[in-house]
């Protein structure tokens, strides 16, 4: 496999004005690969990236650069999908999760721009298992370690134990379709700046101030998409762009969790794209979790393809007491649950390589 | 409230991360024999361990830099030939590297004085070091493989083999030597667990000790110690980084080993014991 960003002529009497544009245009396009190298080395951890061998290797992944707060951690990765980045975000905002078991996404479930509590109604489908009962016993006792507000876990009324067919009480998915509710809306209003902190179990957790603290420590990361995060609702009030807002259930070191998305994405330049999920609430498990991505065109082996990098950024409770090789061990654990998700990702989106 | 200030006054006072252990066992009556005609009887032992190790981030990887004494105490009689003192300190030097995103790779080498007192340091250096690798299989499962070489052992290179097993929500099998362990995590802070310790530490004896003890060929020997304990215990974390370790348990195995010299005192008789330690990282 080689790149060609464009067959030559194979007419022998071209004319000189065709060759010439073909030059120029071969020009152009070798630049616009080489830029894309030069401008993923300007921010990322990949500093030296052979796109030719990139294009026939799964994932790329590496170590994000050490943060000082000890609950942050940061995984980069890269790499080659085919189709134009535009056809990658349009792949990205229709892959389901829920489709692969070992991701753990219990249920996924798009919100429309103004979430009402039917928009939950999936809640009482979540399956009945090990991880969702514990979410269930959780908040049945209010335990401190759900990441809720003090007003929120007012709220909780343990009514009617009454269990239908499902895993939750109807207290329960009545008490998590609220907070949800009542999150995704002041999402929608006022982004994470709204967000009531997580202040059950004790000490004030706020979103915003973690997503903040996030690219606050990467800084040539927060410097490349302080475009597209400024008109997000990101670590901010509401954004002049309009968010791609689910939801979903997921298990999180064998703990059901209901987590809050939010979806950017924006063209740039050259067909560039650049994207952000976040994870702007949680049940427990991990307080945020961001993933950018910043996707290039190139050409492999005359078809369209896009280079794609991606900056995974989590801030978790439980990564605050992990020291010298236990971190070590749950960055590279994180490092291969992102090449799994990448590989399916591409797998669905594009039959595998 | 306590437990947040020392933490902070801790981290404050050094300058990296590391970890730490402060560990005191006390093991009770004992017997070991050599031959039919030979014993030492009922004598007890102490081991107390200090380390301090640091741990900072570098690009390739977790550095390990520190130090560690070990001290094994026993109470045989004057006229017993087995020294009353096994000591090492030693530096800690290693790293904790990450080869793909499945295996971590651990170097780590100990050198120090390993002898009976710090009397005589002259020649009593040893480098014994560990090479291992962790296969991160799944969050839940990881396999470790590796060897531990001491050119001053009667097998100069010994392979280990370990799994690491989330077997279900509160239950973690940690089989790796020298400490494997069935963990069972009541909540966040207590975790109960039962399990064995396996030591065997080679140290140099005084130049003396044979003709102090009519057995001339002793002096200057080097003795394998090795002891096996199995217990159960509990960890509790009383704050992020600090963890105070309670065990109790029988010590079956022991055995004192001038391997070079063949004379050899294995265990008789085995002896209960308890052991409390202060660890954690910061």
């Amino acid at each position: 496999m080689k790149f060609k960003m464009l067959e030559s002529s194979q007419r022998p009497f071209a004319s000189a004005s065709i060759i010439l544009l073909l030059l120029l245009l071969l020009a152009r396009s070798t630049s616009a690969r080489a830029d894309a190298v030069s401008e993923l080395a300007s921010f990322s951890i990949f500093n030296k990236v052979d796109l030719a061998q990139l294009a026939k290797s799964e994932v790329k992944t590496a170590h994000g650069s050490p943060m000082s707060n000890p609950r942050f951690l940061a995984v980069q990765s890269c790499y080659v999908a085919p189709g134009s980045p535009a056809q990658q975000i349009e792949a990205l905002r229709r892959w389901d999760p829920t489709r692969h078991r070992e991701l753990k996404v219990f249920l996924h479930s798009d919100l429309p721009s103004n979430p009402t509590a039917a928009s939950f109604e999936k809640l009482k489908n979540a399956p009945d298992n090990g991880p969702v009962r514990l979410l269930v016993a959780a908040t049945q006792k209010l335990s401190p370690d759900l990441q809720i507000s003090r007003d929120e876990a007012k709220k909780f009324s343990a009514g009617s134990a009454e269990k239908p067919p499902g895993a939750m009480p109807v207290s329960v998915t009545a008490f998590w379709t609220d907070v949800l509710t009542a999150r995704a809306k002041s999402f929608v209003s006022s982004g994470t700046s709204g967000q009531p902190p997580y202040d059950h179990g004790g000490k004030a957790i706020r979103a915003s101030e973690e997503l903040n603290g996030l690219l606050r420590e990467q800084e040539k990361i927060r410097r490349q998409f302080s475009g597209l995060l400024g008109a997000t609702g990101i670590g901010r009030g509401a954004g002049s762009l309009r968010p791609e807002l689910y939801w979903e259930l997921l298990d999180v070191d064998d703990q059901g969790v209901v987590t809050l998305g939010a979806s950017y994405s924006r063209s740039g330049a050259n067909e560039t794209y650049q994207a952000a999920d976040a994870l702007y609430y949680a049940s427990g498990g991990y307080y945020v979790a961001l993933t950018l991505y910043q996707m290039w065109p190139i050409t492999v082996e005359g078809k369209a393809s896009t280079l794609v990098w991606r900056g995974d950024m989590i801030s978790a409770p439980s990564l605050g007491s992990l020291h010298g090789v236990e971190r070590l061990g749950s960055e590279s654990v994180m490092m291969k649950q992102i090449s799994k998700s990448v590989t399916l990702f591409r797998r669905d989106t594009s039959g595998g390589r | 409230m306590f437990a947040e200030e020392s933490d902070s006054w801790l981290k404050s006072i050094l300058p990296f991360p590391g970890e730490y252990v402060v560990e005191e066992t006390y093991v009770g009556d004992g017997d070991v024999r050599r031959g039919p005609h030979k014993s030492v009887r009922d004598f007890d032992e102490n081991d107390s361990i200090l380390q301090l190790v640091f741990t900072p981030r570098i690009r390739l990887g977790v550095l390990r830099l520190g130090a560690e004494w070990e001290r094994f105490s026993f109470g045989v009689p004057d006229n017993a030939p087995l020294p009353d003192t096994l000591q090492s300190v030693n530096l800690v030097i290693g790293l904790d590297t990450q080869l793909s995103d499945s295996i971590l790779i651990r170097v780590e080498a100990q050198p120090g004085v390993y002898n009976s007192g710090l009397d005589d340091l002259s020649d009593d250096f040893n480098l014994p070091f560990v090479i291992g690798g962790t296969y991160i299989y799944s969050p839940d499962l990881q396999i470790v493989l590796g060897v531990g070489v001491d050119v001053e052992r009667k097998y100069p290179v010994i392979p280990v083999a370990g799994v690491r097993w989330k077997m279900a929500r509160q239950w973690v099998l940690d089989a790796v030597l020298p400490t494997p362990r069935l963990d069972f995590e009541i909540n966040r802070d207590v975790t109960l667990y039962a399990g064995a310790n396996v030591k065997q530490t080679n140290f140099r004896v005084d130049d003396n000790f044979g003709d102090a003890h009519g057995i001339p060929r002793l002096n200057h020997a080097i003795l394998s110690y090795s002891e096996v304990r199995t217990g159960a215990g509990f960890d509790w974390k009383v704050s992020p980084i600090v963890t105070f370790t309670g065990e109790v348990g029988y010590q079956p195995y022991r055995n004192f080993d001038f391997y070079r010299a063949n004379v050899r005192y294995h265990q008789d008789g085995g002896a209960p014991y308890g052991m409390l330690s202060l660890h954690g990282a910061f």
